[in-house]
């Protein structure tokens, strides 16, 4: 049997419409996001194991470079360019406030999974902030910072009080 | 790197997917590809066409059915923890899985696509040894049932044949007072273990009547450890002597995070860790 190495996709990316693009079937999606210049979606290992690609793939993370552009035929994804609520605004404030991005390269993908985290509408300490953040690589801020800031969104969107 | 090239194929219902299998030796079914795509991203591998199984509705149903809890194939990490009953009949399947990757990851990992990689290393094919979960196959000639216990062959290697997909895995509830439990140690929350252990214990009158280990991490694939357990029903346990018989059952293999002796001794570890829960 012969199937087509290229396929034809349609998707809402940060809520506006993208109809009708070919794409290879092997290209992963945070190429494919990058190549329509959502550069804030960052490539590390493509592997799994960075977490510098996550997205919001009907508003649950998922890595970009572990899903084919094609398996996102259909969907709405949010990168960090659209990561727009009301919420996220005070998260990303808290990530500025509390030095919790220095090269800036892990930051997209550290936000996703603090959407996660706010998503869950409920509190969480210190240890296990750590544990929702291990799938994300930092190399500059020695992850401190990134607990502080989470913590601090915590706090201000006051989950789970 | 970037993958090489091959063909999607959304698959229908079952039968498609099956159709599709039986006619090409190179295709591969397509789970969550939380394995799949970075071994494809490594170019390990060079399916003709990946055939998607995750718009098949069937696959992805949690029940309570005839004492078993039956989880659908293409339920993600995420569904099957957050679960109501899951987190009723079999709570420790929740916290087991809680250690398996991590947020992003487990959103897309399926249960089905865990139990039929058979990775030496991950937590859930060691868990349905233990409870000797049944994996259910279907393929071009029908439906067959094979008990986790047989299902394991070697590295990578079980029992499903080419033209078969895994549709559920069955795990028994409500096993005589059976007590389970987890343990892993690992270098980074969610990572692959460096060694890990499920086990369980029938106690009466607080004398162990029966007790169950498999390792994960370890060997080739689940590991049980049937001399150390007999030991353990006769004597207290004992670091060096554990670590020594430990040996007898199981051929432990190195892998980039640590020797084959360091498995032992963390093997050894965990076991002391569970005796010492248990008391
Ligand atoms: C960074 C990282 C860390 C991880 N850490 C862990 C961990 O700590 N513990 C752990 O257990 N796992 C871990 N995983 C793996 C994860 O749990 C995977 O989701 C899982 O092993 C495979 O499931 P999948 O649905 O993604 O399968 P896929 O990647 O889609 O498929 C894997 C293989 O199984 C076959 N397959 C899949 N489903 C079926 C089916 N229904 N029938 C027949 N064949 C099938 C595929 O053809 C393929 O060969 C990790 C993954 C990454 C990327
Ligand atoms: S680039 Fe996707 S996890 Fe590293
Ligand atoms: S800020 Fe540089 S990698 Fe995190």
């Amino acid at each position: 049997m012969s199937y087509s190495n290229k396929v034809i996709i349609s998707m809402v990316i940060n809520n506006e419409n993208y109809d009708d693009l070919t794409v290879e079937t092997r290209q992963h999606l945070g190429d494919f996001l990058r190549d329509l210049g959502f550069k804030g979606t960052h490539l590390g290992c493509e592997q799994g194991a960075c977490g510098a690609c996550n997205v919001l793939v009907d508003g649950e993370s998922v890595r970009s470079c572990l899903m084919l552009a094609v398996q996102a035929n259909g969907k709405n994804i949010t990168t960090v360019e659209g990561l727009e609520t009301s919420e996220m605004e005070i998260v990303k404030d808290c990530f500025v406030k509390n030095n919790a991005m220095q090269c800036g390269f892990c930051s997209s993908g550290m936000l996703m999974t603090t959407y996660e985290i706010i998503k869950s509408k409920r509190k969480y300490s210190r240890e296990e902030i750590r544990e929702m953040i291990s799938g994300n690589y930092c190399r500059c801020t020695g992850y401190q910072a990134i607990v502080d800031a989470v913590e601090d969104s915590l706090n201000k969107i006051n989950v789970g009080m | 790197m970037k993958s090489p090239a091959f063909s999607y194929y959304e698959a229908k219902d079952l039968a498609d997917a099956i159709n599709v299998k039986k006619t090409d030796d190179d295709a591969v079914i397509l789970a969550g590809g939380q394995s799949l795509l970075p071994t494809l991203n490594m170019r390990l591998s060079n399916p003709s066409v990946l055939i998607d199984i995750s718009e098949i509705k069937e696959l992805r149903e949690i029940k309570i059915e005839d004492g078993f809890l039956c989880i659908g194939a293409m339920s993600s990490h995420s569904k099957v923890m957050n679960n109501k009953d899951v987190n009723e009949v079999l709570p420790i399947l929740c916290k087991i899985l809680s250690q398996v990757a991590h947020p992003a990851i487990r959103n897309k990992g399926t249960h089905g696509g865990s139990v039929a990689y058979g990775d030496p290393a991950a937590e859930l094919p060691a868990f349905a040894v233990l409870v000797d979960a049944q994996i259910v196959l279907s393929g071009f000639s029908g439906e067959r049932i094979v008990s986790a216990k047989e299902f394991y062959k070697g590295l990578f290697e079980t029992s499903i044949n080419s033209d078969e997909i895994l549709t559920s895995v069955k795990y028994p509830i409500n096993q005589n007072n059976k007590q389970l439990f987890f343990d892993e140690i690992t270098r980074r929350h969610g990572d692959y273990a460096m060694a890990g252990l499920v086990g369980s214990i029938v106690q009466k009158n607080k004398i162990n009547e029966e007790i169950n280990f498999v390792f994960f991490g370890t060997g080739d694939k689940p590991n049980e450890a049937p001399k150390t357990c007999e030991y353990l029903l006769n004597n207290e346990y004992n670091y060096t002597d554990i670590k020594d018989i430990l040996k007898t059952d199981i051929e432990f293999a190195s892998d980039i995070s640590s020797s084959s002796d360091m498995k032992a001794h963390l093997s050894a570890i965990l076991v002391g860790r569970m005796m010492k829960e248990l008391n």
